[in-house]
């Protein structure tokens, strides 16, 4: 089963790339990577929420603002896609992940997870890649085989086609409902039902989106979200290798 | 000659013994609660129908059960049009299993395991448990539990699409998870009994059915995990305060206090077998957190068991038991019931401050409990203005009708006290 993994944490308390601090953070990642091996399928680092853009849709408008989604202290600041057999095995790789001992995990189940990378190749001079994550209220489209389920999969049918190259990946996840948060603390496992945080929940999934920033939110826009939801815009910290 | 009671009537009672077990046994032969719950339900459907006149088989739960697996494998087949690798593998695991001559109780113990998972609400735990390893139907849950039959339904359905979509395991877990989830089980047990002991609303204080229930699941637990010190110092507590369930209400519903208790009307089998089993649990060296807690409970319980009256408590072994609690978990619910413990050791002046100091916990702010603690040490200290005005707090706050009954009768006798010195 494929599981997609939300990290949230204090962004304060991340620290800057060039820092000694920073250098013992990714390798705390190569060695979840070790450890999880084949069972990583996919996995980015996000640039601070503070360079994100939001795609609102509301009152038949649409308008990208800077900043976040919702401001808020943990925030997302990156994701794995993760192959497990059960959730305790996906909960059991989590408590791995550097993140997870002072911020948190969500962990969701997904329906779909496409991978492009490959397809379309390097990122082109002046384009950047974007994690687009999905938010608002769930209406039932999140559910599999529902009539909304199969409507909301045709809107992103149509919008794959008309997003074309710029859609490096997609995912579809379950309903919050399925959601289950990890946290490790004093090196214990604590598993807790629910979604990290209900102002920020990611509804219905996500995509890596890539473009310069103006295509990008050309793009973002046209991401199928349900009546008042919205798109988060965020930079991929693109970490070389 | 027509068959003895082979009518709606026993079916439900086998329903009622065996639903949990052969939904427990074709949960693990096809993998999916879902499925094995439908097939267990249209076995008894078919019982149902064909028990009038064949007569009630020897063995009632395997014919279920094994009804409830052919039911499921015919499903599968039907299915197999449209083949799913996981469809195949259910019915090959399904094909491949023996004859069931008797309930595997290792699946109730899986099934236990997986509805008391970590990743599910709390609540659900409970409810869910009651529905499928108790086999209590959502109107009998909601009514015990005294929660909206809408909403215990709507958790039990969200719980059980989670732990299919989102694959939470149907299994025993391994040894380095155990302890951890081990304590989510016991946990739910506890929660069960206690739910029933002292229920939070209504005009009824003691729920039967489910200090029964927890205590059937308590036993499944020890008989299943022998050697879990956590399970047997449960199993000792449920049974030490379970011994005194039938003096703890008067012919009229009301309330009848430990002081107050006809201690020879007692369960002494239970107490018995509860000494037993602490006397057994007592002997680990080597015990985790959740495991000590409910030991201590247990040994507290044990002290009022062993007393032959109120009068001849060894309160100071209580508030000993109570001190290593409230180290291990320092809840404000302890700490309320320590300084109780210790207004009988030391008196209630010592116990006083400990109690106003509580005052201040928001944890404890709409608990009429601590008003009523309160209120009675200052009734014995003879502040007869200050108890009177803790009670009607009390008053205000207590849930359920024999409570307020209680503290009602408490502030007559605070009238009749004041009266009798004027």
């Amino acid at each position: 089963m494929r599981y997609l993994v939300l990290l949230y944490g204090d962004e304060a308390l991340d620290p800057t790339p060039g820092t000694p601090e920073f250098d013992a953070d990714m390798e705390g990642y190569v060695a979840f990577s070790e450890l999880a091996g084949d069972a990583i399928v996919g996995g980015e680092a996000l640039q601070p929420s503070k360079t994100a853009r939001t795609v609102r849709h509301g009152d038949g408008e649409v308008r990208v603002t800077d900043g976040p989604f919702a401001e808020v202290v943990e925030a997302l600041g990156g994701f794995y896609v993760l192959d497990a057999p059960t959730l305790d095995d996906a909960a059991e790789l989590a408590r791995h992940i550097p993140a997870v001992a002072s911020g948190a995990a969500e962990i969701r189940p997904m329906v779909e997870w496409t991978d492009l990378a490959d397809e379309r190749g390097p990122t082109p001079a002046g384009a950047a890649r974007y994690m687009a994550t999905i938010h608002g209220h769930e209406d039932g489209g999140e559910t599999p085989d529902t009539m909304a389920w199969n409507e909301g999969a045709q809107a992103h049918g149509r919008f794959a086609e008309a997003a074309g190259d710029a859609i490096v990946a997609g995912a579809a996840v379950h309903p919050t409902t399925t959601a289950t948060t990890v946290r490790v603390r004093d090196g214990e496992l604590l598993v807790s039902d629910g979604p990290f945080s209900e102002v920020v929940e990611v509804v219905g999934g996500f995509y890596v989106l890539r473009g310069t920033p103006t295509e990008v939110d050309a793009v973002g826009s046209l991401v199928p979200v349900g009546p008042a939801g919205a798109v988060e815009l965020r930079p991929i910290m693109e970490l070389g290798g | 000659m027509a068959e003895r009671g082979a009518g709606p009537d026993l079916v439900a009672e086998v329903f009622r013994a065996e639903a949990g077990r052969a939904l427990a046994t074709v949960a693990r032969l096809t993998g999916d609660l879902g499925r094995a719950e439908d097939a267990v339900q249209e076995a008894f459907v078919m019982a149902l129908r064909r028990w009038p006149t064949t007569g009630v088989p020897d063995r009632p739960g395997a014919w279920i059960t094994t009804t409830a697996r052919n039911r499921a494998l015919d499903v599968l087949r039907r299915e197999a049009r449209r083949p799913e690798l996981e469809a195949v593998a259910a019915r090959s695991a399904l094909e491949a299993s023996p004859p069931i001559l008797h309930p595997v109780a290792d699946d109730q113990l899986r099934l236990m395991f997986t509805c008391c998972h970590p990743a599910l609400a709390s609540d659900a735990r409970v409810e869910l448990t009651l529905r499928l390893v108790c086999g209590l139907r959502v109107a009998e849950i909601a009514r015990a539990l005294l929660r909206g039959e809408e909403a215990v339904a709507k958790r039990i359905q969200r719980a059980k699409i989670k732990i299919r979509d989102a694959g939470i395991p149907l299994r025993v877990p391994p040894p380095e998870l155990l302890t951890e989830r081990l304590a989510s089980v016991l946990d739910c047990v506890y929660l069960t009994f206690t739910e029933g002991y002292a229920a939070t609303a209504g005009d009824e204080l003691i729920c039967h059915e489910l200090c029964d229930e927890a205590i059937r699941l308590a036993r499944l637990l020890v008989a299943l995990m022998p050697g879990e010190v956590g399970a047997e110092a449960l199993l000792a507590l449920l049974l030490l305060q379970d011994s005194r369930r039938a003096t703890r209400i008067d012919t009229e519903g009301g309330i009848v206090l430990l002081a107050d208790q006809d201690r020879a009307a007692w369960d002494h089998d239970r107490i018995a077998e509860g000494l037993a089993r602490l006397d057994q649990a007592a002997r680990h060296q080597q015990l985790s957190a959740g495991a000590a807690a409910y030991l201590l409970q247990a040994a507290i319980a044990a002290e009022h068991a062993r007393a032959a009256s109120w009068s001849a408590t060894d309160w100071p072994a209580i508030v000993g038991h109570y001190d290593q609690l409230v180290a291990l978990t320092p809840s404000p619910a302890v700490a309320l019931n320590r300084a109780v413990a210790v207004s009988y050791a030391d008196g209630p002046a010592v116990a006083l401050p400990m109690l106003d100091a509580l005052a201040g916990d928001a944890r404890l702010a709409s608990s009429h409990r601590l008003y009523a603690a309160r209120a009675d040490v200052a009734r014995r200290l003879g502040r007869a203005g200050e108890a009177r005005a803790l009670y009607i707090d009390a008053l205000a706050l207590a849930p359920t009708g024999p409570e307020r009954a209680l503290l009602l009768s408490r502030l007559a006798e605070l009238d009749v006290e004041v009266a009798a010195r004027s």
